[in-house]
């Protein structure tokens, strides 16, 4: 248990610097585009470390550190594609057109870029719908790890973990907008970056120094029958190829994850808050180190307390608790000398708040501005909730929103089930690249983008997702049950089906419907010329 | 290599790092670009 004078002590200091940011925050939050995109003026090192903090959460730590405790180091090859795609690609590649589109036509939130790019309030409407339903998802999972790790850590009843972490969380975004996020984040994002290099030192020596990678590779007979019988190997070592580990591995961790964050909304508005190209060339090294050191670490730490669990309690992570998202905080509660439980406990809330901010902020804007500003002018609502189009106005609508949705959040992760942390981010980031990936990388790459291709890409890759979600990919459809009440069986299809992930079905087919919709749109366009 | 066998898990490792570097010489190398 962490020493609870010196938690109090080290939370207050960091609730003092925090809440002193975002007052900063709501000073220079004077209107909707400060609110929305942070005045389109963020420093590059601020860019940087909110971009990494807001990518990496309690998810990666918690959650991921957990899948890496029960299947192994097979997982760093997510810290690559979390590097090479999610920063490199992802700032590179993406980053400058989305800036400099999302400038010239004036795009506040990511359902506004899609929606302007392709001339359709549709694709806002749509995009914004998909965010405030799918990213609830994500946001409570993150939440959850939060509080579970509160729970564990402090003695701190689940509820009221996940009820203040909420509510600090929710003063901040709902008040400061998106400048006192990504102040906050770039805190959140240094004290994770040194915390996490002192956890790697201080894992090191808990486990032997480097020898225990050895140790790790000689417990390979260890691995639970369950798991040898399902492909895995080893803790060094990848699983069976086709395996049944070796899909949820690779489709699901691995590529659901490292691809799908190039199409998720919170990261992609980074890129609209840059000043210009040179201040995203800039925040490039700060994002690379940042997800090197906290993820880098969060994995092969987690892989690693099987040896410490081993070495001092005779039994492999997993079976020293039931549920695989404890386990990190376990490791760290144990293993770890008193003051950097207690600086774990504060990166840990600052992985959550710096990610959960994000989320809330985007969800919050997708409601009120991507959705309600143009729903509410519809005639069967009563005058007095039309509002106006002042940018007072907008900016009250967007405060509800973040409101709401936040409470939303809240919500779901109390009927959330457990174990859920790292599948329910997976399940986000595979829906994001379904739905959005094709139709945002031709609208930042294509001068004359098809509107019909990509409602198309839109819609099929949100329906095909949710389609196989729920009566295919074993993992998620076992746990909806919807499948086994309407057909009798939890997935409709035979193995190998049933562990591939949704996303590498929903993708090729968003991607397919892009082509034929543009194919369709041309044809049309070109018609009555050659008439 | 570090008592891992699988070049699969040492050859992720590797473009962790590798990854990484590309990041800090892009951003060192563009420091100053004005081009979008």
């Amino acid at each position: 248990m962490v020493n609870q004078l010196y938690f109090w002590a080290a939370t207050a200091v960091y609730a003092v610097v925090i809440f002193y940011l975002a007052w900063l925050g709501y000073k220079k939050t004077r209107s909707n585009a400060d609110y929305m995109l942070a005045g389109r003026n963020v420093h590059p090192v601020i860019l940087g470390l909110s971009y990494g903090a807001t990518f990496i959460s309690t998810s990666a730590i918690v959650g991921f550190g957990g899948y890496a405790a029960k299947l192994g180091m097979g997982i760093i090859w997510l810290v690559m594609l979390n590097i090479s795609v999610g920063v490199l690609i992802a700032f590179i590649v993406f980053g400058k057109p989305t800036r400099r589109i999302g400038k010239r036509l004036g795009a506040l939130t990511f359902p506004d870029l899609l929606g302007k790019v392709y001339k359709s309030n549709f694709m806002q409407y749509v995009t914004g719908l998909i965010i405030i339903v799918g990213m609830p998802l994500y946001s409570s999972a993150v939440l959850i790890g939060g509080g579970r790790f509160i729970e564990e850590v402090l003695d701190v009843p689940y509820l009221w973990a996940i009820i203040g972490l909420t509510a600090i969380t929710a003063a901040y975004v709902v008040f400061g907008g998106l400048v006192a996020v990504m102040y906050t984040d770039a805190l959140q994002g240094s004290l994770m970056i040194f915390g996490m290099s002192a956890i790697m030192i201080f894992t090191l020596s808990a486990v032997g120094g480097f020898d225990g990678f050895q140790s790790l590779t000689d417990m390979s007979h260890l691995v639970p029958a369950g798991l040898a019988s399902t492909g895995m190997t080893g803790w060094t070592s990848f699983p069976e190829l086709g395996s049944a580990t070796w899909y949820t591995l690779v489709t699901t961790v691995i590529m659901g994850v490292g691809i799908g964050v190039l199409a998720q909304p919170q990261l992609a508005v980074r890129f609209m808050t840059a000043k210009d190209g040179k201040s995203l060339n800039r925040a490039i090294p700060v994002g690379a180190i940042f997800i090197l050191i906290t993820t880098g670490v969060a994995y092969t730490m987690g892989a690693l307390t099987n040896v410490y669990f081993y070495n001092n309690f005779g039994k492999i992570s997993t079976q020293m608790t039931g549920n695989i998202d404890n386990i990190v905080p376990l490791f760290i509660d144990t293993a770890m000398p008193e003051w950097l439980v207690v600086m774990f406990v504060l990166v840990l809330l600052a992985a959550a708040m710096s990610t959960m901010s994000s989320l809330f902020h985007v969800m919050g804007t997708a409601a009120g501005h991507d959705i309600w500003v143009h729903v509410r002018r519809a005639r069967f609502f009563p005058s007095r909730m039309r509002g106006s189009d002042e940018d007072a106005s907008k900016l009250r609508v967007n405060k509800i929103g973040t409101f709401v949705m936040i409470a939303a959040s809240l919500g779901l992760a109390f009927i959330m089930p457990g174990d859920i942390i790292a599948r329910a981010t997976a399940m986000f980031m595979g829906l994001c690249a379904a739905a959005f990936l094709p139709a945002y990388t031709v609208a930042v790459f294509v001068k004359n983008p098809s509107r019909l291709g990509a409602i198309a890409s839109l819609l099929t890759g949100s329906i095909v997702w949710a389609v196989w979600t729920v009566f295919v990919h074993k993992a998620e459809s076992s746990v909806l049950r919807l499948s086994e009440i309407l057909t009798g069986s939890p997935s409709v299809l035979d193995f190998p089906w049933t562990v591939v992930d949704s996303l590498f079905i929903a993708l090729p087919l968003s991607i397919a419907a892009l082509i034929i919709g543009t194919m369709i749109e041309r044809r049309r366009s070109s018609a009555p010329a050659e008439a | 290599m570090f008592g891992i066998d699988d070049p699969w898990i040492l050859l992720g490792y590797a473009l962790c790092f590798i990854s990484t570097a590309i990041g800090v010489i892009y951003g060192i190398m563009k420091w100053n670009e004005e081009v979008d």
